[in-house]
């Protein structure tokens, strides 16, 4: 019998977040290998649709992680993210998916700490929360011919 | 001043403006093929303005048409389509020296759907329908029948936030008020309705509604909002959706659009009358805008000054959620 | 004593049931206000009640919005493929309006000529038509003025007539010849009962307000064909949807798309509009970019092309296009107003 393990996806800035989860590389700290990582220049590159694409393709969560507000790279995509995301895990709420399947956290190139903390503990809640059959066949868990 | 006051002067002021070469062409409403339905007018010829009408099936918003045609031209616009010109201006699609807008005040839009739930019969087969005031006269067979305009009117002319353009340059009538009182708000209840279900039950309603849509794509069309010249559902190398109306991918799509113009959107209601299977999209149009306006205050196309919103961010946006 | 039949209309649910048992039997349905074709869910026949046309019209049984083609899954170095189970499904489709009839016939001549389509005649084949001629046309009907009427009878195995409390059934074909004489509920009918159905038939005809005159349509479409200001204009307020092409029970185009995941996958067929901009993009031009050239190409294929190289025109006039469409784009005010003067032929 295979254990289900959560799949997340994380999309992460070039030039913070994704420098914060090679630092929790090279300082040998351990999170889980659940993640799946796609890198992107800023938080602000994140379309809705990767999100919403990420859980139509089976992804139990999707993590965005950009600079710290004030410290982006390109001095405000951070800025238009954070709206971005705001409306898109309220609305996605009111469609019927938990919005804790969309995460968000601000993590700089120094903190490889919090990456680490961010992608243990956000495991561990899509773990709570179940796998994702949101976009199954038959919306109850069984799912299309190519996607089972 | 009547809708036949209005349409005279409109009438006069369009073909002013293609006279005085102040606008290459002129969008309108003109009578439609089909009884108590208009169709947009587009034209050049200033012959052509005689056949402009005010009426109260004037449904269409118009300024769909603003991303495509080129030149000046002169566009009639209820309160709700000065709205979606004033969204177009904020994403400077379009300048406001090239846009001349004629603005109707409006009471209200008559649904023929209800209309023809109240009377059971097809629009084809009823006689006449008349707006009087308060009240809407329909005639069947002969026999008049009595509503109040309440209750034939579209849900969103029910909470119409702004009858009266804000942003227009010939004002064709006095500013009105508001067709209903706008405390009920049917399009919200709706959504309330919604939102007081499990979050399956509703992930389960929607599935079931998106099974449906045949993806004509009828809704993003007739959008003033969706203007991409390049929408992402055409992409194809790799796709995003597949172009096969499977409620996934149909729901996929809906949601992703719904987001791409969240703080656009004005909640029109093109999108659900357009729709040939009848897909309650306002409840999700309608809730997008509550979201943009809750969290940001923010309403579409009210300030033409303004930023577009999702171009745009404030320092005290929240971030509860982020970690 | 005539050959032809009557059924009391109260005996239909009844009659549904009877073929039920060897047939799945289609009738109109209205779930959410959208009437369409549906599985008859055994419960009566109240479609009667309200049933004046579909919004969704029958080609979409017999060629779905959606079809799976094959799947495919990935076997050491070979691919296993899996067609779709290949019986041939006995349908009925009860009530057809002989506009969507004749709007069949035509659809056959595309899947069943020098190729022959084994998705769409595998139902088509073995199925049943069982038409219902109309009382009450829409105004947005023209079916008279495309060699048809609201009673028409060609294209059917079973006509049904409304002639009051009854309906008077004509076998068309061998098939509906064997199919009534199986059924205890219907009588034979009188020659009143032929009156009062010929009589139906004039009404019905008679109702029909709307009319194109297709005389010489083909050669008055090709005159204006390069008439690139007059597709302007007419194709200025066109939102370039899919609505009149998906629903108009005559078009048949259609795209086929293939999911892949790792190892396995599933080819689709799904219908497919000359309308979206996208569908003749090609890697180095798309050589109709201009909505005006697709309303031209549209409207040309229906009563041009078809004319030319079929001899026929691929309309019925079942006026879905005109009452459906979100700006009421109408192809009979179209057709009643192309331009008068002969054009030379130039480029464009």
């Amino acid at each position: 019998m295979s254990e289900w393990e959560p799949k997340l996806l994380g999309f992460l800035c070039k030039w913070c977040s994704y420098a914060g989860a090679d630092l929790a590389g090279t300082s040998r700290k351990k999170y889980p290998a659940n993640i799946r990582v796609i890198r992107v220049p800023c938080s602000g590159r994140v379309d809705p649709l990767f999100i919403l694409k990420a859980l139509h393709l089976g992804f139990d969560g999707v993590l965005v992680s950009g600079c710290h507000p004030g410290d982006c790279h390109y001095q405000t995509g951070n800025y238009y993210a954070r709206r971005r995301m705001a409306v898109t895990r309220k609305f996605l709420e009111y469609m019927g998916i938990n919005p804790q399947r969309l995460q968000v956290s601000w993590v700089s190139a120094s903190e490889g700490g919090k990456f680490t903390e961010v992608v243990t503990e956000v495991t561990k809640e899509l773990r709570e929360l179940g796998p994702n059959r949101l976009f199954s066949h038959d919306r109850q868990g069984h799912g299309t011919k190519a996607t089972q | 001043m009547t809708d036949r006051d209005m349409e005279q002067k409109l009438r006069s002021e369009a073909k002013a403006l293609l006279e005085q070469g102040k606008v290459d062409g002129i969008i309108g409403f003109e009578d439609g093929s089909l009884k108590f339905t208009t169709t947009p007018l587009i034209t050049s010829d200033k012959d052509d303005t005689s056949r402009l009408v005010i009426n109260p099936f004037i449904v269409n918003n118009l300024s769909v048409y603003l991303t495509e045609v080129k030149g000046r031209v002169g566009i009639v616009a209820k309160g709700c389509d000065s709205r979606s010109i004033v969204s177009l201006l904020q994403d400077t699609k379009v300048a406001r020296e090239d846009v001349v807008i004629l603005g109707v005040p409006c009471r209200g839009i008559i649904d023929l759907g209800k209309v023809e739930k109240l009377v059971g019969k097809d629009r084809d087969e009823i006689d006449d329908i008349t707006r009087d005031g308060d009240r809407v006269v329909v005639t069947v067979s002969g026999k008049e029948r009595e509503f109040p305009i309440q209750e034939v009117l579209f849900d969103n002319c029910l909470g119409c936030e702004l009858p009266t353009p804000q942003e227009y340059d010939i004002l064709l009538g006095e500013p009105t008020l508001p067709a209903s009182s706008g405390d009920k708000l049917v399009s919200q209840e709706k959504v309330n309705r919604l939102k007081e279900m499990t979050p399956e039950q509703r992930w389960e309603f929607w599935g079931g509604e998106f099974d449906r849509c045949i993806r004509c794509y009828a809704c993003r069309n007739v959008c003033p909002a969706c203007f991409c010249e390049r929408c992402f559902v055409e992409e194809t190398e790799p796709p995003w959706l597949l172009a096969v109306p499977r409620w996934q991918d149909n729901l996929l799509f809906q949601a992703v659009r719904n987001i791409h113009v969240a703080g656009r959107c004005t909640d029109c209601g093109e999108c659900e009358r357009a729709c040939p299977v009848n897909i309650p999209l306002r409840s999700l149009t309608r809730e997008m805008y509550g979201i943009v306006d809750e969290l940001f205050h923010y309403q579409a196309g009210m300030d033409k000054d303004a930023s577009p919103f999702l171009a745009a961010y404030e320092a005290t946006d929240t971030g509860d959620f982020i970690r | 004593m005539t050959s032809t039949k009557k059924i009391n209309k109260k005996h239909i649910a009844e009659l549904l049931s009877q073929w039920s048992e060897e047939f799945t039997v289609f009738v109109p349905s209205r779930a959410k206000g959208v009437p369409k074709w549906a599985r008859w869910d055994g419960e009566g026949a109240s479609f009667l009640d309200w049933y004046r046309n579909t919004v969704v019209p029958p080609k979409a049984i017999f060629l779905p919005p959606m079809e799976e083609m094959f799947s495919f899954q990935k076997d050491g170095k070979d691919y296993r493929l899996e067609l779709p189970a290949s019986d041939k499904p006995k349908w009925l489709i009860f009530g057809i309006r002989p506009c969507d009839a004749k709007a069949l016939a035509i659809l056959d001549m595309t899947f069943k000529d020098a190729y022959e389509d084994l998705y769409y005649l595998s139902k088509r084949s073995s199925g049943l038509l069982v038409g219902l001629g109309c009382t009450n046309p829409y105004d947005s009907c023209f079916c008279t003025s495309l060699g048809s009427s609201p009673t028409d009878a060609a294209n059917v195995d079973l006509m049904l007539t409304d002639i009051g409390d009854e309906f008077l059934v004509e076998a068309i074909t061998d098939k509906g010849k064997e199919l009534i004489a199986r059924t205890n509920l219907a009588q034979a009918a009188t020659e009143a009962d032929e009156a009062r159905a010929k009589e139906a038939k004039e009404t019905a005809s008679s109702k029909i307000t709307r009319k194109i005159d297709t005389e010489g349509i083909g050669e008055r479409l090709l005159s204006c064909f390069d008439d690139k200001d007059y597709w302007e204009k007419i194709a200025a307020k066109c939102i370039s949807c899919g609505i009149c092409t998906f629903l108009c029970p005559t078009c048949y185009c259609f795209d086929i798309n293939d999911e892949l995941v790792k190892n396995r996958g599933e080819r689709f067929r799904s219908w497919d509009s000359c309308s979206f901009p996208i569908y003749t993009q090609m890697p180095m031009e798309n050589p109709r970019q201009e909505k005006w050239r697709r309303l031209r190409q549209k409207v040309c294929h229906k009563f041009e092309f078809y004319l030319m190289n079929f001899n026929v025109i691929a309309c019925t006039g079942c006026g879905r296009c005109v009452r459906l469409c979100p700006v009421n784009w109408d192809i009979t005010q179209i057709l009643d107003n192309l331009p008068k003067e002969q054009l030379k032929l130039e480029k464009c």
